[in-house]
Parts: C-alpha cells; sequence; structure tokens
C-alpha cells in the first residue's frame, strides 16, 4: 500500500482506500486489563464498560459520510534533547515521553517525510490526537501551528485537546516534509500521537468527534458534578434531624457525597485547564489529591450508607479522605518534582487494591445484610473500581497514548445514585407523612365518636333528669293542688257542717288547680306574659263569680332567659297565691294586675282596693319565699284602698 | 239570618259523650234552653257516624267529647265539617289545653267547652257559636302567631303526612288582635283597644278558626283514617 513514487525516507503506512482507520482496530487496554477477576455480580457493569469503551474508541468510523482518502502518519525522525544529551532514533508513533523517558524532561523534533500522489485541489487538514506539552508544527517549512513555550519546562499543558490545522491549497506538494517541535515535561503525558491527513471536511469531522468526548465531554461530566455536590451541600445543610439525645444531626452522607463531587469536578477540570493557575508540580499534587480525595469521600458515602453511626464514632474512619487527599497531593508532587513517576503509579497501584478490598468488604456485606440504598451504591462501586482499574492500567501501565479516561462518567453513577437516594428518602418521609396524617385523622375521628358517644349518654341521662323532674314537678302540684283540695272536699263532706256549695268551690278549685298545672306545661319557659295571660284565662270565672271587677295593664315583653319549667311553676304559684289572697280576704271590688318591663326585668303588681293588711307583721309569707326562690324582688305594701304586691324578677341574677 | 232562622225552629244539637252521667248532664242543658233542641245523645264513634249520615233533620251542633271508646272524636269534626257543614263542632273537654282544643280546632271545631261548666254555660257555648262567636285561649292564640312567625304564611306550600299544618295567612288587623288575646285581654277590651266593635274582634277569631281548619283539613283527616278511625263515607 505503500504510494508510488514515495520518497525515500521513514513514510508512514498511508491507508488509502480504508473506510476504517487503522487505530481502531487496536483497543489498547484489551490486552492489558482483564476484568475476569470481578465478582460474577458486576458482569453486568463490565459489559457497561466494554460497551462505553467501544462508544468511545470507535469514534473514528462513527461517520458513514467519510469520504475514503485519510493519510496516517505513524513513523517519524526523532531527534530527543534530554539534558543536553541528543538521541536520534526513528520513533514509532504513538511516541509516548512518560514511557520512552521515565522521570525526565526535554524537547524533540519529529520529522516525517510523505508523498502523495497527486497534489490536492482542495483544503486538506491535519488532526493530531495529542501533541506536546509545548508545540511547534511546520509543513514544508511553513509554520502550521503553534502554542505554549518550547524553552520553559513545566509551563502550561496544551497538549490536552486534540489540534486540528488546516493545510491551504497549494501548501501540499507530492513530496513533503512535516517537522514537529515539543517540548515534554516529567510525567505530563508529553508526545506525539499519529497524524491523520486528509480533505479538510473529512479530518474535522474526526477531530470533532475526538473534540466531543474529551472537551464537551469532561466539561459536561463537570457541570454535573458541580451540580450534584451543590445539592448534596444544600441537601447537607437544610436536613437537620435529631439524634438519640435529640440533638440536631446533619446526614453525613451528604457532606461526603459533596466531597466526592468537589474533588471530581477538580479533577476532571484539569481536562480543560491548558493553563494551570500552579507550576506543573504543584498542579499534579493538587489533581492527584483531588482524586484521592474523591476516592476517600466515596468511601465514606458508601459507608456511612450502612451505619453512619460507625463512621462517626470512628475517628480514622473519617480522617480518610484526608489522609487521601494528603498522599495524592504528595504522591502527585513526588513524581514530577523528583522525577519518579513510579511513586503516582505506585500510589494509585495501592489505591487500586484498597478499593478493590473495599468493595469486595462492601459487596459481601451487601448480599448479607443490606442496608437501604446498599445495592445500588454497591453496583456503582463496583463498576467505579473496574472502569478506574482500566483507566490505571490504560494510562500507568500500558503504552497507550492519546486516550480518554472513562471513569470521568461512569463515576457519575455516584451522583445519579445520591439523587436516587435523595428522593427515595423524599418519598419515604412522604409516605410516612401520609400515614402520620392518617393515624392523625384516625384518631380524631376516634375521639370525635368517644365524644358523640360521651355527648349521647350526656343526653340520655339529661332527658331521664328532666324526666325524674317533671314527674316530681307534676307529683308536688299533685300534692299541694289537687290533692289537698280534694281531701278538703272528702273532709268538707264528712263532717257535714258546710253546704254543697262550699264543696262544690273546694272542687272547682281543684279542677283549676289541676288545669292550672297542664297549662304551666305549656307556657313557654320565661313568658312572663304568657303566665300571667294563661292565670287570666282560667281565674276569671272565679273573679267574676267573685264579683270581682278585672283591670288588666299587661305589656309585651321578651321572656326570662334564666326561668326554666319550675321557677314558671313557682312563679305560677306565687301569682296564684296573691290573687287567691284578695279574693279570699281582702274584700275588694276591683282587682288590677299590671306587668310592664323596667330597667332590671318583668315587674308584676297585684294591686286591689281591698281593706289591706299591715305588711310588717302580716306579711305574705308563702310569697316572701317564692320570691326569694326566683331572686326576684318583693314590695309588699298593705295600705287600705290600695294594697299592692309588686315583683320584680331581675334578668340578671347577680 | 242568625234570628230569622232561630224565630222559626231551635237549633238542634248533637251530643257524642261517652260518660253517661255527662251526656245526661249535657242533654239536660239542652233540653232546659229553649232556643235549643236534642237532636240525639251517643255514647260512641260509631254511633255518632250512624247519626251524622242518617240524621233526616237538619244538624246544627254538634258537642263531642275527644275519648271515645272506639275512637277519637278528631275524625268525627271532621267528618261533619265535611259532610255536613252546616253542623258545627264543640269539643267537650275536661281541661280545655292547648294540645286538644289545637287538634280540634284544625280538624274542624268552632268552640270547646269545659266538661266542669254549669248547665248556662253549656247552652251559652252553644248560642254564641251559632252566633258567630268562638272562643280562644291566650295560650292557642300565642301558639298560633308563634306558627305564623315561624313559617311566613305560603312558605310552606307542602301538606300530606308527617307534614306540621302550613301556617294560617293573618291579615295585620287578625295579628294585632291574636297578640291582645295572647297577653289575656278579653275581646271587650281588645275591641275597645283596637278601636272596634265586639262582634267585629269575634268575626276575626272565626275566620282565623276557619283558616286553621281549611289549612289542616287534610292533615287531621289523614291523621284519622291513618289510626283506623275513619269509617267509609256514608252512602
Amino acid at each position: 500500500m505503500t504510494p508510488a513514487g514515495a520518497a525515500p525516507g521513514p513514510i508512514a503506512r498511508a491507508a488509502h482506500g480504508r473506510r476504517r482507520l487503522p487505530w481502531r482496530t487496536r483497543s489498547p487496554w484489551r490486552g492489558t486489563a482483564r476484568p475476569s477477576w470481578l465478582l460474577g455480580a458486576a458482569l453486568f457493569v463490565l459489559l457497561a464498560v466494554a460497551a462505553a469503551s467501544q462508544a468511545i474508541a470507535g469514534r473514528g468510523g462513527a461517520d458513514p459520510r467519510a469520504p475514503t482518502t485519510l493519510l496516517e502518519l505513524r513513523e517519524a525522525e526523532a531527534s530527543v534533547d534530554i539534558d543536553g544529551a541528543r538521541h536520534t532514533l526513528r520513533a514509532a508513533l504513538p511516541y509516548h515521553w512518560d514511557r520512552r523517558h521515565p522521570g525526565s524532561a526535554g524537547s524533540a523534533r519529529f520529522v516525517i517525510d510523505f508523498a502523495l500522489d497527486e497534489v490536492p485541489e482542495v483544503p486538506w487538514a491535519a488532526f493530531i490526537g495529542r501533541v506536546g506539552n509545548a508545540y511547534e508544527i511546520r509543513l514544508n517549512d511553513l509554520l502550521l501551528s503553534r502554542a505554549g513555550e518550547l524553552d520553559v519546562p513545566d509551563d502550561a499543558d496544551f497538549a490536552k485537546v486534540p489540534k486540528l490545522m488546516t493545510i491551504p491549497v497549494g501548501l501540499l506538494r507530492q513530496a513533503n516534509r512535516l517537522e514537529l517541535l515539543i517540548r515534554a515535561d516529567v510525567g505530563r503525558r508529553a508526545g506525539l500521537a499519529p497524524i491523520v491527513l486528509g480533505p479538510e471536511t473529512t479530518v474535522r469531522s474526526v477531530h470533532d468527534s475526538a473534540s466531543r468526548f474529551r472537551v464537551r465531554g469532561s466539561m459536561v461530566v463537570v457541570a454535573v458534578s458541580l451540580l450534584a455536590g451543590v445539592i448534596a451541600l444544600m441537601l447537607w445543610l437544610t436536613q437537620v434531624d435529631g439524634d438519640a439525645r435529640g440533638r440536631p444531626r446533619r446526614d453525613a452522607l451528604y457532606l461526603y457525597a459533596w466531597g466526592a463531587e468537589l474533588c471530581f469536578a477538580l479533577r476532571m477540570s484539569d481536562a480543560l485547564i491548558e493553563r494551570p493557575p500552579l507550576s506543573w508540580p504543584a498542579w499534579n499534587a493538587v489533581t492527584t489529591g483531588a482524586l484521592g480525595g474523591w476516592v476517600g469521600c466515596l468511601t465514606l458515602f458508601c459507608m456511612v450508607l450502612v451505619d453512619q453511626d460507625r463512621v462517626r464514632s470512628s475517628a480514622w474512619r473519617r480522617a480518610l479522605p484526608a489522609l487521601a487527599i494528603a498522599s495524592g497531593a504528595a504522591a502527585g508532587f513526588a513524581s514530577v518534582a523528583w522525577a519518579r513517576p513510579m511513586v503516582l503509579t505506585a500510589w494509585q497501584g495501592v489505591l487500586a487494591v484498597a478499593c478493590i478490598v473495599f468493595c469486595i468488604a462492601y459487596l459481601v456485606r451487601t448480599v448479607r445484610n443490606p442496608a437501604p440504598m446498599q445495592r445500588l451504591v454497591a453496583a456503582a462501586l463496583v463498576l467505579n473500581v473496574a472502569v478506574g482499574l482500566r483507566d490505571w492500567a490504560v494510562f500507568r501501565l500500558s503504552d497507550a497514548y492519546g486516550h480518554d479516561t472513562l471513569l470521568r462518567y461512569t463515576a457519575l453513577a455516584f451522583g445519579l445514585s445520591l439523587g436516587y437516594i435523595a428522593i427515595q428518602r423524599f418519598r419515604t418521609a412522604t409516605s410516612q407523612a401520609r400515614e402520620l396524617l392518617a393515624n392523625l385523622s384516625d384518631r380524631v375521628a376516634e375521639r370525635e365518636s368517644a365524644l358523640a358517644e360521651s355527648h349521647r349518654q350526656y343526653d340520655v341521662l339529661s332527658r331521664e333528669q328532666a324526666r325524674v323532674g317533671e314527674r316530681e314537678r307534676i307529683l308536688r302540684d299533685m300534692h299541694d293542688g289537687v290533692g289537698s283540695s280534694l281531701s278538703a272536699a272528702i273532709r268538707q263532706l264528712q263532717g257535714g257542717q258546710v253546704g254543697s256549695d262550699a264543696v262544690v268551690a273546694t272542687l272547682r278549685d281543684a279542677l283549676d288547680r289541676l288545669k292550672l298545672s297542664i297549662d304551666a306545661m305549656s307556657v313557654p319557659p320565661g313568658d312572663v306574659v304568657a303566665l300571667l295571660a294563661n292565670l287570666r284565662h282560667r281565674l276569671e270565672p272565679r273573679l267574676v263569680g267573685a264579683g270581682l271587677a278585672l283591670e288588666w295593664e299587661v305589656s309585651e315583653m321578651a321572656p326570662v332567659a334564666r326561668f326554666d319549667a319550675e321557677a314558671m311553676r313557682v312563679l305560677q304559684s306565687l301569682v296564684l297565691e296573691a290573687v287567691s289572697n284578695v279574693l279570699q280576704h281582702a274584700g275588694a271590688n276591683t282587682l288590677r294586675i299590671e306587668a310592664e318591663e323596667v330597667a332590671t326585668g318583668p315587674r308584676v303588681r297585684i294591686i286591689d282596693d281591698g281593706r289591706g293588711f299591715d305588711a310588717s307583721t302580716r306579711g305574705p309569707r308563702a310569697i316572701a319565699a317564692r320570691a326569694g326562690t326566683l331572686h326576684a324582688r318583693l314590695a309588699v305594701d298593705g295600705t287600705p284602698g290600695r294594697t299592692t304586691v309588686e315583683i320584680v324578677l331581675p334578668r340578671a341574677v347577680p | 239570618m242568625h234570628a230569622r232562622l232561630r224565630m222559626e225552629r231551635p237549633w238542634e244539637v248533637l251530643i257524642v259523650e261517652d260518660d253517661a252521667q255527662t251526656r245526661a248532664f249535657l242533654a239536660r242543658c239542652v233540653d232546659a234552653d229553649p232556643r235549643l233542641a236534642l237532636a240525639g245523645s251517643v255514647g260512641t264513634r260509631s254511633e255518632a257516624l250512624v247519626r251524622l249520615a242518617e240524621c233526616a233533620t237538619p244538624l246544627d251542633a254538634m258537642l263531642v267529647d275527644l275519648g271515645l271508646p272506639d275512637g277519637s272524636g278528631l275524625d268525627l269534626i271532621a267528618h261533619a265539617a265535611e259532610h255536613r257543614p252546616a253542623c258545627e263542632s264543640i269539643v267537650v273537654s275536661v281541661f280545655g289545653d292547648e294540645s286538644t282544643v289545637l287538634a280540634a280546632i284544625e280538624a274542624g271545631a268552632v268552640g270547646y267547652l269545659h266538661k266542669d261548666a254549669g248547665m248556662p254555660d253549656v247552652a251559652e257555648a252553644v248560642l254564641a257559636v251559632k252566633a258567630g262567636g268562638s272562643p280562644i285561649s291566650p295560650g292557642i292564640a300565642r301558639r298560633v302567631l308563634a306558627r305564623c312567625r315561624a313559617a311566613p304564611a305560603g312558605s310552606r306550600p307542602a301538606t300530606g303526612p308527617g307534614v306540621q299544618a302550613p301556617a294560617p295567612r293573618l291579615s295585620q288587623r287578625e295579628t294585632e288582635v291574636l297578640e291582645l288575646i295572647a297577653r289575656g285581654y278579653s275581646y271587650a277590651e281588645t275591641a275597645r283597644r283596637q278601636g272596634v266593635s265586639l262582634h267585629t274582634v269575634q268575626a276575626h277569631i272565626k275566620s282565623l278558626y276557619a283558616k286553621l281548619a281549611v289549612h289542616s283539613k287534610s292533615e287531621a283527616v289523614y291523621e284519622a283514617s291513618r289510626l283506623g278511625l275513619l269509617a267509609p263515607p256514608p252512602r
């Protein structure tokens, strides 16, 4: 497949007429990472990893519209300068500086001569997956691109982002020379990836595909991590429960989730930052420390989910994140500053072993006695450990160059787990609140029915009491009224000394009393006017019979609220007594009854023009007693010619 | 018209009273007054129904006891009001208590009489009713007023079983008259206070009786028939 008429020299394999890019067939981790050691339970995780890996690695062939003409340059004449010494060699690309020159900084010059069958008449472009850390690229002695300072070690790192360079029409000839100068820092993944040349549109799509995953993918990951971290922090700040002793307690789960997401965002943002704020060794300490912090916080996140109190009471457990950060920072710094990349590799190896051990222990614990949500987190843990090991193997052990870490994507599983945990907790809390509410309304209904029952019993009792009271009242009426009148009539008949008229009068009196008793049941309680009107209705025949003229002056008055049936009976007896006195003793011609509302309540006056009496000595005792029962004010004036019995019924009793 | 009729013949009175002594007393009272004639004197509801149906001479008044051995006097009153409109029913009651009297008025009675009334009182009660007067106690007046106030006239169109009789529609003057009577004033005092004649007051009361009866006759009949008291209408 070597193009005809190729210039002498290291001409790379030209992949004319091939749809698939050569690198697609070489999946660098296949031979290195062997996930067969993972537990069977994590099989699905591996499938996911494999799928993700394929999706990312297969980016070049993803576009079916890609034209067939692409040239991939995989060999170069290299001249490498390290500490003033120069080595010249023929190098295969990718050229991974850290693998070729571990612990050394320096510079290199790559020269690639390549020939073309025809001089292209459309613009071409060159794509380089990774070159740097600083670089200068010339084609046929014309500067194509330049970034960073070639002479300043540990300066900004421009190797991270995939490069695309447009080649104007006319620059390419049949025989061409591509010359690349790079500056390489220690442990910074310096070097040169294979170079892809071709028509601009095709190469641009290859570049865009690579850029999408490395740059935009990283941006998305960083944004999601920061968002998840903010949410976790908010949850930690706002969700305050009480502990066993009632002291406010925040959920450490959210705090560790926040720490993990923050560390992860910092670590991932490194892929986007070409000019870090710190010099290379210090910046490497920061990003490696962030990786340690991520692992430490996640470990505690997993632990807290199982048993928060155990984490709380164990100082060394709580110190894990700090330990991981410190050791990571130290390893990151040492590996660069002292030019010992193995320190970092070893630290990562120890971290990997620790993670595997923790993962297995966690899996066992999960299978035996899972806490809520623990299965989910365990799955995320297995996934991340597996992917982390794969990344570690690819980046620290293999010669792979220009590849992406997969961990950045799988780490999102923890963020999703956190979201799921928060949602589940919210649902649980909501359902508990609902149950509590239902429970509460059940209890309220229970209390209400108990209350209704006690009301019912009270009603029954008070009805019974009212019945008893009414019976007593009727019995008393029978005894005092009808009973005594009938007894009197019997005595009169037995004595034989009185005429039948007197007996008839006595019996009439008995009947009148009986009628009054019955009427008293109909008179509304407190209605003094109705009571007086009824008395008149019943007594009028007797008054007429006695030749007594009646004057009636009764105004309408509101009922006295405090008077019950018994009070009405007493009032009726009181007025009846007063009228009877007039009938029997006064020898009057006229009886006047007045009733009107005065300041304190209804006032009733019984006035006659009879002979009068000395109120101080011969006061109507029965009337006074009844007035006392009613809390009524009684005034008696026994002046001959105008005798007045006045009763005022206060509406309010002091 | 009353005066002209009275000149022609005495009022025919039917007595329905289960107590033999009282029945005899009432009969004596009727016999003793030349303005009255005894149309019959029976002790049971069924006998009374027969007399109401078969009596060839016009019946002018019926003195009726409510507690008859074979049923209530109320349905006799309702029956008479329906089939013998000229025959005016007067309830003979021991107590003349509100509930009894009001029920009788609603069934169609136009007056009531106490059992302990004297001989002249019985005749006077019949003559007063035939002259257009009806007695009313303050208690009954008060209850009718209370019913009118609680349910303004016309607001209770439904009649039938279990429904309290709708309030009668009272005129302003009728209401004022009733209010005075409820406060214990006599007809004469009421007339004086209202500045009307005694006859006008009596007319108001009679009209009130008619209204109460018209509004509640169907209930009274229904109630009586429900209790099995009402005989099938005479052929």
